[in-house]
């Protein structure tokens, strides 16, 4: 987004003029496909939810323009919408830092040369590419309580497990263990970005006789928080919209234990055909997002650090 | 890192990472034993870690079990093989644009590529249906195949970064040389892309060869099902009196693991070492 120059324009604009229209109308051209979709699939649907959301629309009849009823109800008159949102900051809160630690740690491992790297990286990465719908049943299937295979090597711990799913209390760390199975798609970006760092930085800390943990804490650290800011910010907007694992392996049970923002909105509108209601949990979703990504947004200032502001 | 760390250091490294992929390997192996037992083994739940029976005709059988799965594969293909291409090279196009070209107006319509990340699908997702209700798109695959035609921002914004990394002496040869702006993307970015229009591509194919929240929407029809959705149908269906055919599901949730699997193989190597990753800094 490098800004055009602030100097006063020379006098010979002849040129100058038509070749900014040229490259302007290229630029509109070469955006073109990206502006269509937006539009089609975005801005249109946005206004139209948002209007949506003021209505009872039933998705049969005309839609009755209701005022702010639909968030009243939903901040008053909906128990369960308190718990559902209760259980989205938990998964949220929970599985998003411990995934981005985990996979902080483990591409710390993985980066730079050792043998057998490549064997690693993919086993590790693995569960990350096996699609949702497949990683549901299978977790359903490790969990199944008694004689499924995660409380059967509990029990050789002499450990009695939970009934995970069928337990209101253990259901939701269930669903956040199916998130940490999938941190290889973090780990790897974390890779690429250590694996980006110049070499003459750990060069350098070598010569000042810098030991292991304060070259990672003053060297690969700061040059990789560009990317640990894109994997919290793109893992808090995926956590809070956490929907195929919920819809498989639990549907939301037991008694709505593990139901939250967006099974919940997907319910609302496709199950009920309270439209206008679940355009209104959505937009409540969406500012909450927007609230939270932003404060992270902001405080990243503080601590992202950026290789383009130094050399400014 | 590697020069500061002992042969303990090293040894620590081996011991946490075969642990750690031992853990993350298991539910995988355990797929790979249902998958292959018989239907006895199934009916009376005595399955084991590690396979024991080699059933390796129920791939095969999986296709005449009265499900579809070669319609839902065909369907799945439908949706994933138009979506990569056009994807891809839309995304290119468009972060061509916002890397290299000025126009009044970019700034304001690059925010807003950025700020459409941060909305849930979910906001769209009942117009987006009203919409598609209303061009007779329900029980067909289009409202899953169209949207994702067209650029997408995290795309966008992924391709943008890389294309700033690309010296611009070279398009200023290109252009002395007399190639005009699209002659340019042409010929001097889109070749040094590579790497990541690989990339690109194969998380819009692991994205879109697993969908599985569009087509629960749309499709109504058996036949219409791509993969994702049949096998979860598969799973709710049986559940019922008898126990789930739970080695045809997980043959099922082997074929749907496999392509990707092997998309990846084949583009990993652009995925570690082009240093790409590494350029999506200034995310702001």
């Amino acid at each position: 987004m490098s800004s055009a120059t602030a100097v006063s324009k020379p006098r010979k604009k002849r040129k100058g003029m038509t070749r900014k229209t040229r490259e302007a109308l290229a630029f509109y051209a070469c955006v073109s496909p990206w502006i269509f979709g937006f539009v089609v699939f975005t801005a249109v649907p946005m206004f139209a939810s948002l209007f949506l959301s003021f209505t009872d629309w039933d998705s049969f009849q005309t839609p009755n323009w209701v005022g702010i009823q639909n968030y009243v109800k939903a901040f008053t008159d909906d128990p369960l919408f308190w718990k559902v949102l209760g259980h989205t900051f938990y998964y949220a809160i929970v599985s998003v830092p411990l995934s981005l630690l985990i996979a902080l740690y483990l591409s710390n491992l993985l980066a730079r040369d050792f043998k057998g790297k490549r064997i690693y990286r993919t086993i590790i990465y693995l569960p990350s590419l096996v699609p949702l719908v497949s990683a549901g049943l299978i977790f359903k299937w490790l969990l199944k309580p008694e004689d499924g295979p995660i409380d059967a090597v509990l029990s050789i711990f002499g450990i009695h497990g939970p009934a995970w799913l069928l337990d209101a209390n253990w259901v939701i760390p269930a669903i956040i263990m199916l998130s940490l199975w999938q941190v290889g798609g973090g780990t790897i970006l974390l890779i690429s970005a250590i694996n980006g760092v110049p070499k003459e930085l750990y060069e350098a800390a070598e010569l000042d006789g810098a030991g292991h943990y304060r070259t990672f804490w003053n060297i690969t650290f700061p040059m990789i928080t560009p990317i640990l800011f894109f994997n919290l910010v793109t893992g808090i907007i995926g956590a809070f919209q956490v929907f195929d694992q919920v819809y498989i392996m639990t549907a939301g049970g037991p008694d709505n234990a593990s139901q939250m923002m967006v099974p919940y909105i997907y319910n609302s509108a496709f199950k009920d055909f309270h439209m206008g209601y679940a355009s209104a949990l959505a937009w409540i979703l969406f500012v909450i997002i927007m609230v939270i990504s932003g404060a992270v947004l902001k405080s990243s200032d503080a601590w992202v650090f950026y290789e383009s502001e130094v050399k400014k | 890192m590697n020069s500061n760390n002992g042969t303990g250091a090293k040894a620590r490294r081996y011991a946490i990472l075969t642990v750690v992929s031992a853990i993350l390997c298991a539910p995988l192996v355990f797929v790979v034993s249902i998958a292959l037992s018989s239907d006895h083994t199934t009916n009376s739940m005595s399955f084991s870690f590690f396979p024991t029976e080699w059933h390796w005709e129920n791939f095969v059988r999986v296709f005449n079990s009265g499900l579809p799965i070669g319609r839902f594969i065909l369907n799945s293909l439908m949706i994933v093989i138009p979506a990569c291409i056009f994807m891809t090279f839309s995304s290119a196009l468009v972060s061509y644009g916002f890397a290299r070209l000025n126009a009044p107006g970019k700034n304001i319509l690059f925010v807003i590529v950025l700020s459409t990340m941060m909305i849930p699908g979910q906001v769209l997702m009942i117009p987006q249906f009203i919409l598609f209700r209303t061009l007779g798109w329900v029980n067909t695959l289009l409202p899953i195949i169209v949207p994702n035609l067209f650029a997408n921002a995290y795309n966008v914004f992924l391709m943008r970064q890389f294309i700033t990394r690309i010296p611009t002496e070279l398009d200023e040869a290109a252009e002395i040389d007399g190639l005009g702006y699209f002659g340019i993307f042409n010929r001097i970015i889109l070749p040094m892309m590579i790497p990541v229009l690989a990339a690109v591509c194969v998380f819009t194919f692991s994205a879109n060869w697993g969908s599985f929240f569009g087509p629960l929407l749309y499709i109504n029809d058996e036949d219409k099902m791509p993969l994702a959705l049949g096998l979860q149908v598969l799973s709710a269906q049986s559940s019922g009196a008898q126990t789930p055919p739970w080695n045809m599901i997980m043959v099922g949730s082997l074929i749907l693991i496999l392509p990707v699997l092997i998309v990846y193989y084949f583009a990993q190597k652009y995925l570690y070492e082009s240093g790409m990753m590494a350029g999506s800094a200034g995310i702001k």
